[in-house]
């Protein structure tokens, strides 16, 4: 399974700080410990671009001379996003397009033409389809139309979209529906592979708590079957789990998926906490901040 | 074929809880169905039951049509809760509107010998309600809790901000939480949660606000039929209590309620008749006639299971 470093994104200061300044150095670092830590690619999040789409051809650049590992550039600006792909040396991943009409036109050729790898999520003109086959559906015309443009399905690594947990119980609802997009996707479009932004997750949790959502949702996902996932390159027990490393861990997170009634007796208080957080993301127990404590 | 209807079974239920020490307790809860769902397998021990809100001082921006049915008690709380008692509730609730900082910010310990006069003067239980000011609430609703000590209130808004400091003195003077939060599964949760800490989850009532007709009902209506799923399918423990429904004071802030009598009363029984669907326990209204109304639509008979 690969790893999409998500560390340099322009919703933290110090990388929005470092971006504007043009400051080569806070962004070097952050590639470098991230492909030290195992990231099997560099995500670019450079935010809209709107007033230099340029700086994303500066920050590829900049990170090339470093690191040797692929980039993942990561705009929604069209122009910035060319840039990108343009001055990348080893075959990009193009994050995102989706089934909507303007990405349709304006990102997806883009991926034809710089014949780089895409991210495409479900999402199209009607919405954020909320259910497993409803994905599926959706990513299905959308990857229909890739392939008329010319991008086999090899190229196309398919987003179910990730909600937050924390998300009046939406975002549960929908953890559920990416488990099911992720297990049924080879069998719908042999050849695509599956990529989530992960963290998302855990957004507007506590902060001190994320980890554990991240981790035990990553696991999940893992189990069935995902391709590549967007997180924190940095946190070593989600590179273990993606490298099936943390057997203990993801046994216990599995166990309970499956509805094993769990002896909390015999457990540390880091594991109840999986398990705990198992059966959030299991749907089984409804979130709230709180879920730890009950 | 003939056809056979659907029966289903639950296998949670709701707590039941007993609010008032008299001979005329408000029973709440108790249902291992969803709302309404009498044809299916289970029971409805405690039918859904009404209250009417009185203030502590004299209403400022209630229409002439709301004020109509209480006019000669209307500027002393006690006689107005004994009319009420005279309308056939199952309880009253008292709004300790006085006490708010930006109205007369008029103190707890006055504030907590009305609620006992009150208390007192009538059969039926009291329902207490702060001012919503979180801070002032934390200082007149433990004063309440203890110069009403041993009578068994639902006392609240027991919200994520003041929660401690009230929800114990709910608990050292044998009262109900009243748990509002805003419009959230998540945070209704939470704060269960962070309750049942220190407080027996039987003496919560859950308060999801409850939005009126045309002003974000349906956000109301989906977060209380939730609760239920949740406590009656899926046993969540934290959901399973008994759910208040504070219309009155939503309705009568709107226009069309203060437009006209028919409009306000349509207004305020529609809201509750959708409230009870989606399984409300206690509904509190402000109109009398509104609950007659939804008493009439949803007949007696309904309630025998």
């Amino acid at each position: 399974m690969l790893i999409i470093g998500e560390n340099i994104h322009v919703i933290a200061r110090v990388v929005n700080d470092a971006i504007k300044a043009q400051d080569a150095k806070i962004i070097q670092d952050l590639a470098r410990q991230q492909a030290e830590a195992g990231a099997d690619y560099i995500d670019l999040n450079l935010g809209f671009c709107r007033k230099d789409p340029m700086v994303m051809g500066w920050a590829v650049n900049v990170v090339q001379d470093v690191v040797d590992i692929p980039l993942s550039i990561d705009t929604m600006n069209p122009i910035a996003m060319e840039e990108g792909l343009k001055a990348c040396k080893k075959r990009p991943l193009l994050n995102s397009a989706s089934g909507k009409s303007d990405s349709k036109q304006e990102m997806l050729p883009l991926a034809k033409k710089y014949d780089c790898d895409v991210v495409i999520s479900v999402i199209n003109d009607r919405g954020m389809p909320a259910e497993g086959d409803s994905k599926l559906d959706s990513i299905m015309d959308t990857v229909a139309y890739a392939n008329d443009l010319g991008i086999p399905n090899e190229r196309i690594w398919a987003d179910p979209i990730v909600l937050p947990a924390s998300t009046a119980g939406e975002g549960q609802k929908n953890a559920l529906a990416t488990y099911e997009f992720v297990e049924m996707l080879p069998e719908a479009l042999p050849g695509i592979n599956s990529v989530v932004g992960l963290s998302n997750i855990s957004n507007g949790v506590p902060n001190d708590l994320r980890h554990l959502l991240n981790r035990v949702y990553l696991a999940i996902l893992v189990r069935k079957g995902l391709s590549a996932s967007i997180h924190d390159a940095l946190d070593e027990e989600m590179t273990k789990i993606c490298k099936g490393q943390a057997l203990n861990i993801a046994d216990l997170i599995y166990r309970t998926f499956d509805g094993e009634d769990i002896d909390l007796s015999s457990l540390s208080p880091e594991e109840i906490n999986y398990v705990k957080t198992a059966k959030v993301l299991s749907g089984e127990v409804l979130y709230s901040d709180a879920w730890l404590e009950s | 074929m003939e056809y056979k209807a659907p029966v289903e079974a639950y296998t949670g239920a709701v707590r039941e809880e007993i609010i008032g020490t008299g001979d005329k307790p408000l029973k709440l809860g108790g249902e291992n169905i969803l709302s309404l769902h009498l044809f299916d397998e289970g029971s409805l021990p405690n039918p859904p039951t009404f209250a009417l809100e009185i203030l502590d001082m004299e209403p400022k921006d209630w229409p002439e049509h709301l004020i109509e049915p209480f006019k000669d008690v209307i500027s002393d709380p006690v006689k107005w809760a004994k009319k009420c008692e005279g309308f056939g509730v199952d309880a009253v609730n008292i709004f300790l509107l006085s006490t708010d900082p930006a109205d007369k910010d008029s103190p707890a310990d006055e504030a907590a010998a009305l609620v006992k006069k009150v208390a007192d003067a009538i059969s039926i239980p009291v329902l207490v309600y702060g001012c919503g000011d979180d801070k002032k609430d934390a200082e007149v609703l433990p004063k309440v809790a203890e110069v009403c000590d041993g009578m068994n209130l639902l006392i609240g808004p027991v919200l994520k901000e003041n929660y401690e400091v009230v929800g114990k003195a709910i608990l050292d003077h044998g009262h109900k939480a009243w748990a509002e939060s805003p419009l959230d599964i998540n945070l209704l949760k939470e704060l269960n949660v962070k309750l049942c800490h220190f407080l027996p989850p039987e003496r919560i009532v859950i308060d999801p606000e409850s939005a009126a007709l045309g002003y974000g009902f349906e956000y109301s209506f989906s977060l209380m039929e939730r609760v239920k799923q949740l406590a009656v399918i899926t046993k969540d423990s934290m959901t399973q209590m008994p759910i208040i429904a504070s219309l009155g004071k939503e309705i009568w802030k709107t226009k069309q309620a203060k437009e006209s009598k028919k409009q306000g009363l349509l207004f305020e029984a529609m809201t509750a008749l959708g409230l009870l669907m989606a399984g409300a326990n206690i509904l509190v209204l402000r109109h009398p006639e509104s609950i007659d109304l939804v008493k009439e639509t949803i007949g007696g008979e309904l309630w025998q299971k």
